[in-house]
């Protein structure tokens, strides 16, 4: 049995529902990244938030983007974040004190600014927004990273091995100062 | 191949573009001073005892180079009569004003190499014995090391600029090394005074450039050569703005050459090593003066009034120096005012337009005043330190090879044929003759010069007999430890007297047919045409051989007078002698006196000076804390109080700088959105 | 709707200002971390979409969002080594108490 072009009494499309879904988890979670009072916490919903955007990635088609996000996001950047959580987390602050005396007005402010880009992506008039969404190969991607790209990409892995040296350098446990027990 | 072809083809003739070989060599001949110089200073102190280890072979990798350049230049004639030249880099590109690293090799280059390198040199080595005790002997050869590229840039830079930067550098390792002893007061007040005189100099050198860049737009040598004489003939430069130009180089050269009323320097910078006295105070720093004004003589034809000034001022400081050199009793400054003397007589040599003669005397006295500087360094040294010669005496049989190798330079200085002073001071006295017929001012300057060959030979006779013959009147605890220099001193003196003897006959003989006058005639050519001076054919038995006579018996009779009171035969009671000669000449005593105190000048310089200018520089400093103070630190005070209610804002916490950042974020895109936008 | 650059765009904007509100607000150093992740998938997002609706720049715009992301990841590496150094000295992970800036 297939299902109609469109969803029945409203007259949406199904891959609107989905991207209504998936916008809706990701944006949701994102608050809750932000509101929650407890870190891990935190951190667990910041996965879900991004599990999210790799589903509109898919949907966008970027299916290429969809699993890097997965594997980058939500495999090493969110599992290093946990780690670091765990790492300075010994001894948690008052539940009550998780939000700056400013919170009031980062809050208004980040409304603020929301109308505003909003504002302006609604005001701007893009000269392609009527085309249609085209999907890209991951082959075609491949060959514009390993070929035409090729340099950036070196340049990029080689960021990421200083990034990496970097990190090391700068956590790593500092013998002499360390000596009054740490 | 860049603006020379052109200059060249311009002036029909020119320096040649130099070849990739003689590039690198003179290249190679300033680049080996400046490596051992660096290498000394990285490397000094772990050098331990022998520090020269660096510095000495580099200076005879230099003077190889340089006497094969010479060779090339001169004897061979491999870079034609008007030299070589090439651009090492573009140095100063900014717009309009262009000025290249650019280096010429000419005839006179070449023979101020030969002075330059042997004698720096020959010092090198000297210092090797003469400074073996010092602690930080590491410096010493460094400092020389740079001395010596300095003078090497200084006579191979093909530009005006460049021999200023390089002038400059000369100035600043003299310096260094007059206040090698930096910590004995006086070394320390010597060096500042050599360093500031010579600044009063530089101003006008400096200003000198600025007014030939104006004028002709470049500073290349062989251009401003060609375009000076242009402008002047053009009638665009006018012989007053000429002189002005003139002038203000000359003034330059009389601070480096220590003419008066610049010369106060040169005497006080006997504090530094003696090693140091004979390389700057004869052999190389002093000529950069005379090498400057012969180098531009060219310019220097163009304005006769210049150069008028310049023989006159050259005159009265050879007698002046000559006068206060009579009655010093520190050995070392009697060579120092003696050293002056001779300078005065090569600023004569060159104001009368006689350029081959004054470059002939700078060569020759170059040989003999090193030699008698470093042997009044062994002297020195073997009595331990000790620099009055009223406490010497009696040295004559104890330090033989000293004795003999000064008394070969007292006899060359002195003017006595065949020795090298008799030839090249011959010629300057003959050709300031010679000249009278064109300008009857040069007669006087002639008997001033004769009456300072007689002084000349006086003092140093004098300083002979008082160092080396009679009684020893040196301290008894010193007498028996009195002891020749070690062989590294001693051969320097050794091959230092060889030239003293034949430098003179062999570069200046058959008289007016010389070697060195065809070596120098091409470089000087124009000039003298400018000048259009023309010397009469050299009758040995007419006027030329008459002066000579004149000459010779001047400094006979000098050594003579000089003989007499100080000299071998008097035992004793000679001091008695010359004080009751003063007493019975009119006045005698006070121009004794004055003599002795160098005729107050350093007191005169004190009054204008350090007196009356410290009165100024008081009341300017009053204004200064009230005036200037009072703006500067209320301005502070507003600002800190300002900062200080301001600081608040500074909260050290991250998250409000960033919050911060967003409301101006916010507050740019409702400007841009709802005003530009609109 | 999913066929609209505007809503791709709302949606990053979205997410932007919630990061950017953690970011000024949340105490704890690695939150803030985190918000900043927020905010660099605010913009990947823009990108994508942008590219989406780009005929003419063809799969470029997947690149740019894949570059996007190892800087991403180095800048969180280093971000959190930072912390974690930062915790080590001052036994702290709240923000409001690294406040030696401001003398």
């Amino acid at each position: 049995m297939s299902l109609p072009e469109t969803m029945p009494y409203t007259g949406w499309r199904w891959d609107d529902l989905v991207f209504l879904a998936l916008a809706g988890v990701m944006l949701g979670s994102a608050l809750l990244v932000v509101l929650s009072r407890n870190i891990i916490r935190s951190g667990l919903f910041m996965v879900l938030s991004f599990l999210g955007l790799a589903g509109i990635y898919a949907l966008a088609g970027s299916p290429i983007v969809a699993a890097a996000q997965v594997l980058v996001y939500i495999g090493a950047i969110s599992v290093l974040i946990l780690f670091a959580v765990m790492l300075t987390q010994s001894k948690a602050g008052p539940a009550a004190l998780v939000f700056q005396r400013q919170a009031w007005i980062a809050a208004i402010a980040s409304v603020v600014l929301l109308g505003l880009i909003g504002a302006s992506i609604l005001l701007t008039d893009f000269p392609a927004a009527e085309a249609l969404p085209t999907v890209h190969e991951t082959r075609e991607v491949a060959f514009l990273i390993f070929d035409a790209n090729v340099f950036a990409f070196e340049v990029v892995s080689l960021l990421l091995l200083a990034a990496v040296v970097g990190g090391i350098f700068i956590a790593r446990r500092d013998e002499s100062a360390d000596e009054e027990g740490a | 191949m860049s603006f020379f072809a052109e200059a060249g083809g311009h002036a029909g003739h020119g320096p040649e573009l130099a070849d990739p070989t003689a590039q690198l060599l003179i290249t190679l001949l300033m680049a080996i001073p400046l490596a051992g110089f660096a290498l000394s200073v990285i490397l000094g102190r772990r050098l331990g005892s022998r520090p020269w280890v660096i510095a000495v072979p580099a200076i005879i990798a230099t003077w190889l180079i340089a006497m094969f350049l010479v060779w090339q230049t001169l004897f061979v004639g491999a870079y034609g009569e008007y030299g070589i030249t090439f651009t090492l880099y573009e140095w100063i590109p900014a717009g309009q004003f262009r000025v290249d690293a650019n280096f010429l090799m000419d005839n006179l280059t070449a023979v101020m190499l030969i002075v330059v390198t042997t004698i720096g040199m020959l010092v090198h080595v000297y210092s090797i014995g003469y400074m073996s005790h010092d602690p930080s002997k590491w410096r010493f050869f460094a400092y020389l090391n740079l001395f010596m590229f300095s003078m090497l840039l200084l006579v191979l830079a093909g530009n005006y600029l460049l021999v200023f930067a390089a002038w400059e550098l000369v100035g600043l390792s003299s310096y260094l090394l007059i206040g090698f002893w930096y910590h004995k007061r006086s070394a320390a007040l010597a060096n500042k005074k050599a360093f500031i005189t010579n600044r009063v100099g530089d101003v006008g050198f400096a200003l000198g450039i600025m007014a030939l860049w104006t004028t002709v737009g470049t500073l290349n040598f062989t251009e401003v050569f060609t375009l000076i004489p242009e402008k002047v003939a053009g009638g665009e430069l006018g012989p007053v703005l000429m002189a002005g130009i003139c002038l203000l180089l000359f003034m330059g050269a009389m601070g480096k050459s220590a003419q008066f009323p610049l010369h106060v320097w040169l005497p006080d910078a006997m504090e530094g090593p003696t090693p140091v006295s004979a390389l700057i105070h004869a052999a190389t720093m002093v000529n950069a003066g005379v090498y400057l004004v012969a180098r531009s003589s060219p310019v220097f034809a163009q304005s006769a009034g210049a150069l008028l000034l310049i023989a006159c001022l050259g005159a009265f400081t050879a007698i002046l120096a000559a006068s206060i050199a009579l009655t010093q009793k520190d050995i070392k400054r009697v060579l120092a005012y003696s050293t002056l003397s001779q300078l005065g007589y090569m600023f004569l040599a060159l104001g009368v337009g006689a350029w081959i003669p004054a470059i002939f005397h700078l060569v020759t006295h170059g040989f003999f005043k090193g030699l008698l500087f470093l042997g009044s360094g062994s002297v020195i040294h073997a009595v331990h330190e000790e620099q009055d010669m009223d406490r010497m005496g009696g040295l004559a049989g104890k330090i033989r090879i000293t004795h003999l190798t000064m008394l070969i330079g007292t006899i060359a200085i002195a003017g006595i044929p065949p020795l090298a002073g008799f030839f090249s001071k011959d010629e300057i006295l003959g050709e300031t003759f010679k000249f009278g017929v064109y300008e009857q001012a040069f007669y006087v300057l002639f008997v001033v010069g004769m009456i300072v060959a007689g002084m000349t030979a006086f003092y140093m006779w004098r300083l002979m007999g008082k160092t080396f013959y009679g009684k020893s009147r040196v301290d008894p605890h010193v007498e028996p430890k009195i002891h020749e220099s070690p062989w590294t001193m001693t051969l320097p003196l050794i091959l230092l007297a060889i030239p003293s003897i034949g430098i003179g006959l062999a570069l200046g003989w058959p008289l007016g047919d010389s070697t060195i006058k065809h070596w120098l005639e091409p470089v000087f050519h124009e000039a003298e045409v400018t000048l259009g001076r023309e010397l009469p054919k050299v009758q040995l038995f007419g006027i030329d051989g008459i002066l000579i006579v004149i000459a010779v018996s001047v400094a006979t009779l000098g050594i003579v007078i000089a003989a007499a009171l100080f000299g071998i035969g008097r035992k004793d009671g000679r001091s008695e002698t010359v004080r009751s000669l003063t007493q019975r000449i009119p006045f005698g005593p006070a121009l004794y006196r004055a003599s002795f105190n160098r005729w107050y000048f350093d007191d005169l310089n004190h009054l204008l000076f350090v007196r009356f200018g410290g009165v100024v520089a008081e009341s300017a400093a009053i204004f200064d804390r009230a005036v200037i103070d009072g703006i500067v630190n209320g301005t502070a005070k507003v600002t800190q109080g300002a900062g200080d209610r301001i600081r608040r804002i500074q909260t050290g916490k991250v998250q409000n700088y960033a919050l911060g950042i967003a409301i101006g974020l916010i507050v740019i895109s409702i400007v841009l959105l709802f005003v530009v936008t609109r | 709707m999913s066929q609209s650059l505007d809503a791709y765009l709302l949606l990053a904007a979205g997410l932007f200002a919630i990061g950017t509100f953690g970011f000024l607000a949340k105490r704890n150093a690695i939150a803030m971390l985190m918000s900043i992740e927020l905010m660099l998938n605010a913009v990947n997002l823009a990108i994508v979409a942008f590219a989406l609706f780009t005929p003419s720049l063809g799969a470029q715009g997947s690149v740019i969002a894949l570059f996007v992301m190892a800087v991403a990841a180095a800048e969180a590496t280093v971000g959190l080594a930072i912390v974690i150094a930062i915790y080590r000295n001052r036994r702290t992970p709240l923000v409001d108490e690294y406040a030696s800036m401001r003398e």
